[in-house]
């Protein structure tokens, strides 16, 4: 074994091999995948107009947000710019580590081009704008058009309220055809969406659980009466099997958010073009699935430069749309909507003027506090009480008891 | 370069305070003796980087199991609490729930393994080189395949419908020939090996296994391989078997690699994390049936933010472990420590 | 042995048995060895389709045709080569002085005796059943403390004298090198390093194999520290290369499992190299018991 031959020739090789590495940017951004695809069309643009260079860094979802949390507890290391995700935004926004754009910034003039809801989201709980938001994710239902017409449906008809959804999801099962790939679906669209006025997601104004109120036990129970009647599928999402079922018309609907449209047209099941379209969520709800904000850490030695980029990106229209346009990244800029290219009908969906019902959803949706625990709720709920329900066929009431103590344990100290 | 010194000046070190020796005796004598000082100088390194970077997340770790922490708002936002952590994470039904999930994944898939790997690394031996060579790579390979790739296949093989497992179980059942043993299977398909609460851990326990069998295995195989030669063709001669070669010479003479494999098993598989993380999606499964201690803490201290009670609980996992080694020690350390 | 005596008459028996039972052995170890191949060869497959193909429920080991556009597009989504550079750079290097260190630290506590061993030893052994998760904060307060960031030294450095190394090697070491030999070392005039060096280090050669592999593996796949510690593009290892691209919806999946393919190589290359190593240490049977 040649270890001497090794010890020697590493320990020329670190000896010589180069280290820290000057960036020659001005500023960096951090943010997770398709950024990058919409940032390479931006950034010429904006280094025209501004001189200011940008470097961005992506990591995915989930290691980018882990990596913020290391560089806000820690005091550096992040961006200039920082993306930050809907389901993080709530501590982050808490957090003190972010700089207050209302106060420096005085974005507050800006509120009224952005959708109300996403601007809401980005709002700390002492007014101040924390995070401005670049993206949104309106809510829809997708439909396969030739199954509804061969059960003779009108989709009007079938989502005039959920147990109109179930009887169609019943007349479906006579065919073999599932109603939708997960109930969990369902129960998410309900407790997003029907949230009373003066209430966040899952804490009240005081900061005290909500998760027992009827909100959470009727989208449980509509849930259960999807998955004890074998009206779902019970397929996960972003499985093999979910995309198959797109592909096969597995199930007639689904709830999701805007972006779905350009997965399902670009890979999930681009033959099934034609036989697609959108409409509002059923019981008229309106929801949201996903969206991003930008925000800037206090860490930030550039903060102008990294805010004349936030506000680059965000309120202007044709950066809006540019990023609209590259990666389907719903505009939150709600002056962008009257532009030509939401009159654009859409092939994959049968020619729908989709993107018309995207804004108006993205208009209607009501704007809902962020709260502190958000975050932690979000996953006892989801993830798990309901699953418990669903899987396990545990009784709801006790399921959701249980899972407000936990949450309130953890949120002790919020 | 700081490193790079450090070496060398611990090899120097180590080389000028032996010159001119001739003791064999390495106890230190009355009067100070450079001797006894080697042992430190070979040391070095890893008391230079112990100290660095183990003994400073120690106590940060110890601190904090003291503290409130929400790590977004930064060091300063500590607060002290006191014992309330280690009260909260022992009075937790997802603490205790996720104990007797991580026991059970550490059993089942380290005994599978041990029992797998030590019969099989003795037979790879007495293979040719060429073939032991290559079933031992192949073997390895789980080891090495990153978990990405390793998640995706598992995803599909498992998947309900489609998936080649379920496939498989089917087709044994449909088949004319085996469907009296398997017929019964079918009254349970689709199977779902991932939501099922009863399901997932043995799916997560076979990943584990497939996982780190193959590591045994080459471990187990360096073991043996240091076995003289002799001693087992002189036991030949004798007329023993195989097995009897095996449960009398090459057995006892492992027992350091066996003490040594079953430690790292047990402190490796008290710390799952990445095999139940990727086939739950990070979620913990149905009813937190797949849901390990360590992915308890951490998604207590990263996803919810509460790293003072993820310290605590980590601290509690330590405990844990430290036991079970303890009793490994106690139970085998003389032997497992020791020679032959 | 007494139980052999009565053997003895149907040796001949048992030898068939044993042979028989040695075949069949060789079957069920020959065909389980393929299924565990079988996901590695699955990743080359699906780098040669596009994302459509590579989610589809059919089990079909058919190749796409998509090899080309993939490599091409992993080129255009991440700094692929200089990130295979950079990792071949942290694992080399990183392998190589665990190697010396652990070696140093594992043969300390196998042949010597000193105030304080059991406690080191016992720190040792302890400092792995920290659960890795929550070092990650203190660590970064290090590196940056020690003027490390962005410098791929803060991904090796920390990891080179890892418990599982010195443990590994001492085990060795008191299983299979005789005392009697390094007092004759000590006779013949060595002194304590180049008992080491000369006469120690050459027999520990399998289970410094073992290790290196074992190592090599660990720097290869390491993830959460480079996350955190590296902070552009072009210092990236090729774990944090990859992952960054895979949201889940987005990915470009089929230019994934190329790279993902083709990042297993070196680890294969330095697996197959050592293994070598491990025969070599059987064959050239320096242990005399």
């Amino acid at each position: 074994m040649n270890l001497k031959m090794l010890t020697l020739s590493s320990a020329i090789i670190f000896g010589l091999a180069s280290t820290a590495n000057a960036a020659d940017a001005d500023i960096r951004f951090d943010g997770f995948p398709d950024f990058d695809s919409s940032l390479k069309v931006l950034l010429p643009d904006f280094e025209k107009k501004t001189g200011i260079k940008v470097d961005y860094l992506m990591n995915n979802h989930g290691d980018h947000h882990t990596k913020l949390t290391t560089n806000l507890a820690t005091g550096s290391g992040a961006g200039d710019v920082i993306v930050v995700d809907v389901e993080k935004i709530g501590p982050f926004v808490a957090s003190g580590g972010l700089v207050n754009l209302s106060e420096k910034y005085g974005v507050d003039k800006y509120q009224d081009r952005f959708a109300a809801y996403a601007w809401a989201q980005g709002k700390g709980a002492d007014g101040g704008m924390y995070g401005i938001p670049v993206d949104l994710g309106p809510g829809v239902m997708y439909y396969r058009t030739d199954i509804f017409e061969k059960e003779g449906v009108k989709v009007d008809a079938a989502i005039t309220d959920w147990d109109a959804y179930i009887a169609l999801g019943k007349k479906l099962k006579k065919d073999n055809i599932f109603l939708i790939a997960s109930a969990a679906d369902v129960a998410q669209a309900i407790i997003f969406t029907t949230v009373p006025e003066g209430e966040g997601l899952y804490f009240d104004k005081e900061g005290n659980s909500v998760v027992t109120s009827e909100r959470f036990v009727k989208a449980f129970t509509v849930a259960k009466t999807i998955r004890d009647n074998g009206l779902d599928a019970r397929i996960t999402a972003w499985s093999n099997e979910w995309y198959e079922g797109f592909r096969n018309g597995t199930f007639a609907t689904q709830l999701s958010g805007a972006w779905l449209l350009g997965h399902l047209k670009n890979w999930i099941a681009p033959d099934t073009s034609g036989s697609w379209a959108v409409s509002n969520l059923p019981d008229g709800i309106y929801g949201s699935w996903g969206g991003s904000f930008l925000s800037i850490p206090k860490q930030s030695k550039n903060p102008d430069q990294a805010w004349a980029l936030i506000e680059y990106m965000t309120t202007n229209p044709d950066s809006q749309l540019t990023a609209f346009a590259t990666i389907a990244a719903f505009p939150s800029n709600i002056t962008t909507y009257d532009d030509a290219l939401f009159d654009q009908p859409i092939e994959f969906l049968g020619g729908q003027k989709a993107r018309q019902v995207f804004a108006e959803v993205a208009k209607n949706i009501k704007p809902v506090q962020p709260g502190k625990g958000d975050h932690v709720a979000r996953s006892i709920i989801l993830e798990n009480a309901l699953m418990q329900v669903l899987d396990e066929g545990k009784d709801i009431k006790e399921a959701l008891a249980e899972a407000e103590r936990l949450i309130k344990r953890r949120t002790r100290n919020m | 370069m700081p490193d790079g010194t450090s070496i060398l000046e611990g090899v120097k070190m180590s080389t000028t305070l032996q010159s001119s020796t001739t003791e064999i005796e390495k106890e230190s004598k009355p009067g100070f003796n450079w001797q006894s000082l080697s042992p430190y100088g070979f040391l070095l390194p890893f008391l230079i980087i112990f100290s660095v970077f183990g003994i400073f997340p120690l106590l940060f770790s110890v601190f904090l199991s003291f503290h409130q922490w929400n790590p977004v708002e930064g060091l300063s936002a500590m607060s002290y609490v006191g014992t309330e952590n280690y009260y909260i994470a022992l009075t937790d039904p997802w603490l205790w729930r996720s104990l007797k999930n991580t026991f059970w994944l550490a059993i089942t898939s380290g005994v599978a393994q041990h029992l797998v790997a030590i019969p099989v690394a003795y037979v790879l031996v007495s293979m040719s080189d060429r073939l032991r060579h290559w079933l031992t790579s192949a073997y390895f390979l789980p080891f090495i395949t990153s978990t990405v790739a390793a998640s995706l296949i598992f995803f599909n093989m498992y998947s309900p419908n489609s998936g080649i497992i379920n496939q498989a179980l089917i087709a044994l059942a449909d088949s004319s020939y085996l469907g009296w043993a398997f017929g019964w299977v079918n009254d349970y398909q689709p199977i779902r090996w991932l939501e099922n609460a009863d399901m997932l851990k043995p799916s997560i326990a076979f990943m584990v296994f497939w996982k780190y069998t193959g590591f045994n295995i080459v471990l187990y195989t360096t073991g043996l391989m240091t076995i003289p030669k002799e001693i087992l063709e002189a036991a030949r001669m004798d007329g023993a078997n195989a097995f009897h070669r095996f449960w009398h010479i090459s057995l006892p003479m492992i027992r350091p690699f066996v003490f040594f494999a079953i430690t790292m098993t047990i402190i490796g598989n008290l710390q799952l994390f990445e095999e139940p993380f990727v086939l739950t999606r990070g979620s913990g499964g149905t009813g937190q049936a797949g849901l390990t201690i360590s992915m308890y803490l951490y998604k207590v201290g990263w996803e919810w933010l509460e790293m003072g009670t993820a310290s605590a609980i980590s601290w509690l996992l330590f405990a844990l472990i430290a036991f079970f080694t303890s009793i490994q020690f106690i139970f085998f350390g003389k032997k497992g420590l020791q020679g032959h | 042995m007494k139980t052999l005596a009565f053997l003895k008459p149907s040796q001949e028996v048992t030898t068939f048995l044993t042979k028989a039972a040695m075949v069949l052995l060789a079957t069920v170890l020959i065909l389980s060895a393929i299924l565990t191949v079988f996901p590695f060869i699955w990743s080359a497959i699906l780098s040669t389709r596009d994302r459509s193909e590579i989610f589809s429920t059919t089990i079909s080991f058919a190749l796409g045709d998509s090899l080309a556009i993939n490599y091409q597009r992993l080129l255009e989504i991440m700094p692929f080569w200089q990130a295979m550079f950079n990792s071949i750079y942290v694992a080399f290097v990183g392998t190589t002085i665990s190697l010396l260190f652990c070696s140093m630290g594992g043969y300390a506590f196998a042949v010597f005796k000193f105030k304080g061993k059991s406690f080191l030893f016992a720190m040792l052994v302890g400092s792995m059943m920290i659960p890795p998760v929550l070092s990650l904060i203190p660590y970064f307060l290090i590196v940056q403390f020690l003027g490390l960031l962005d410098n791929h030294i803060a991904v090796w450095l920390p990891f080179t004298t890892t418990p599982f190394g010195i443990f590994l090697i001492r085990q060795h070491v008191v299983s299979s090198i005789p005392k009697e030999l390094l007092e004759a070392a000590k006779l013949d005039g060595a002194g304590e390093f180049r008992t080491y060096w000369s006469v120690v280090l050459p027999l520990m050669k399998p289970a410094l194999a073992t290790l290196a592999i074992v190592q090599f593996v660990f720097f290869w796949n390491m993830f959460m520290q480079p996350l955190v510690v590296l902070n552009s593009p072009d210092q990236y290892v090729i774990t944090q290369a990859l992952r960054s691209v895979q949201g889940i919806p987005n990915t470009p999946w089929g230019s994934v499992m190329l790279g993902t393919t083709i990042s297993l190589l070196p680890i294969l290359i330095t697996y197959v190299c050592a293994s070598k190593q491990m025969i070599s240490g059987l064959t050239s049977g320096a242990v005399k018991g």
